[in-house]
């Protein structure tokens, strides 16, 4: 008895944390045994035993992985071209102040608004398929790639810049000896960010027109009250920004362990 | 040369402003000399500002913001409810924090708009479905900042208040909230442009009015100027209230707070 309870006290934290999850997930399952649910509301109900089988299902008549091949390359896509596009305009943003004056109005202007409003117009021009939604997922990825690398340029330290100027070097050498090793923390929370903001962008961007695609998987289902349906992509939406987001974050916390904690963000 | 000076004193709103009037003019005219526009594909500033006129005369653009406001706000609100006293909660109890902290943030990351055709069916197209997309995307910005904002307390404060015989109460309103302020103004900035995307993803799949509505409409029947003029109010309101947010928090908390999200 007392070994149990010197291994609760030890891992406290995990079990109670796991514990919550594991009850709710039970208590989720046990309802319809408990209780008879009424008709109108059976229609909406599910168990995560039958998420499971559906899931399974799924995956057996190869619906799932055409799919999810779809929305995987407009996620990748996305978040390349955000990439590709928001380091470099951030550095320049960061180093130049004449090109942060200018950009930033811009900038502030298409970073407070939601990017979902520019979904209809993304669809008029680029049409149904993946590219309207590749367009989405990249500006929704752009703004804190942008804005996190050009906060990680503006915030090197002048002395060391000083330093290494004094001792003659060009502005790429600042850059790569200075900027860019102060700024990769940055770069990689701005990545944190991005990630989640380009599933948001995959995840709306087919619900609203796509034919093609987890989202329109689970739209269509919706519609056709397929509950279990709905549950299996956004299961496996959650799934994967929680690996991506952790993994990130980990790598994060390890790049960045002097600076002090800050309030979660995602 | 006290125009030098004016410039170099204000060169960052001028040059602003400058690249942004550029941008307009330079837009406007390519469309009306160089390449006539396909009013189905493309439009221009002057025919934006038409639409945008007619509209707010017409009252149609008041009405859709008021309709998608009252969603708005009910979802805050119930978000401001429910997240600062579970915040508060976890940061005070220690078993809390442990029990909740896992869960909760495996709800912050992942996207819970995912879940938007299921709460459109259970709850109908209207008010009730919208407000709850914006309160399960806000209420995540309030707990967690909360409880970060009650962590950040000064042990030595809580420590002083006791020591003169404070009761629990003094405890919260004295210390605890004060030092939590600035947190929570910066978590409600965050829960603002994901309370946004709540309403506006609620009413571009389903609703029949509102101002995402009003814009995935104007889009479905090639109305690109009144398309635009839709976007621009909402990227002002955004701008306006993200802004005076951040004016805020500079105001109630100089110091940084930690929010790289903006």
């Amino acid at each position: 008895m007392t070994r149990l309870v010197q291994i609760y006290t030890e891992r406290e934290h995990q079990i109670l944390g796991g514990g919550f999850i594991l009850l709710l997930i039970i208590a989720w399952e046990s309802v319809p045994h408990l209780v008879t649910l009424p008709r109108a509301l059976s229609l909406f109900f599910t168990t995560p035993s039958k998420v499971s089988e559906t899931f399974y299902e799924l995956v057996v008549q190869n619906e799932f992985q055409t799919h999810f091949y779809v929305s995987a390359v407009e996620f990748l896509l996305g978040l390349g071209l955000a990439i590709l596009a928001g380091l470099p305009l951030g550095l320049i943003m960061g180093r130049s102040s004449v090109v942060d004056a200018m950009f930033d109005p811009y900038v502030t202007a298409l970073n407070a608004t939601p990017r979902i409003v520019f979904l209809p117009l993304l669809i008029l021009w680029l049409g149904l398929g993946i590219w309207s939604k590749v367009m989405i997922v990249f500006i929704g990825a752009l703004f804190p790639l942008l804005i996190n690398t050009y906060e990680g340029v503006k915030n090197v330290d002048r002395v060391l810049v000083n330093v290494v100027r004094s001792f003659g070097a060009n502005e790429w050498q600042v850059m790569k000896m200075v900027v860019l090793p102060n700024s990769l923390p940055y770069v990689v929370a701005g990545l944190r960010l991005a990630i989640g903001r380009a599933i948001l962008g995959v995840v709306v961007g087919e619900f609203y027109g796509a034919t093609k695609g987890l989202g329109s998987m689970m739209a269509k289902a919706a519609s056709a009250f397929q509950v279990d349906v709905v549950f299996v992509g956004a299961a496996i939406f959650m799934g994967i920004s929680l690996i991506f987001t952790l993994t990130v974050k980990r790598i994060e916390a390890n790049l960045s362990r002097w600076r002090p904690d800050v309030v979660k963000t995602f | 040369m006290a125009l030098k000076e004016i410039y170099t004193e204000y060169q960052r709103p001028i040059l602003g402003l400058a690249s942004v009037a550029g941008l307009l003019l330079a837009w406007e005219l390519v469309l009306t000399y160089l390449i006539p526009v396909n009013p189905f594909f493309f439009t221009k500033p002057s025919l934006i500002a038409t639409a945008f006129r007619e509209q707010v005369l017409g009252g149609r653009l008041s009405h859709d913001l008021i309709i998608s406001s009252r969603a708005f706000l009910w979802g805050f609100s119930c978000a401001i409810a429910v997240g600062i006293p579970v915040g508060v909660l976890m940061g005070w109890r220690r078993r809390a924090e442990y029990t909740l902290d896992p869960f909760l943030t495996a709800l912050y990351a992942s996207p819970l708009i995912a879940l938007a055709p299921l709460i459109i069916v259970v709850f109908g197209v209207g008010l009730v479905a919208k407000s709850v997309l914006v309160f399960l995307l806000a209420v995540f910005p309030f707990i967690f900042n909360a409880f970060a904002g009650v962590r950040s307390t000064d042990r030595l404060l809580i420590n002083v208040v006791r020591s003169f015989g404070g009761k629990e109460r003094d405890l919260y309103f004295k210390v605890i909230l004060p030092s939590t302020l600035p947190y929570l103004i910066a978590g409600s900035r965050i829960a603002l442009g994901r309370g946004l995307v709540g309403v506006i993803v609620g009413e571009f799949f389903a609703a029949s009015e509102g101002i995402g509505f009003a814009i995935a409409r104007f889009g479905d029947t090639y109305q690109l100027p009144e398309m635009f003029a839709g976007i621009s109010v909402l990227m002002i309101i955004a701008v306006v209230v993200t802004e005076g947010m951040r004016k805020l928090e500079a105001v109630l908390a100089p110091w940084r707070v930690g929010q790289e999200a903006r």
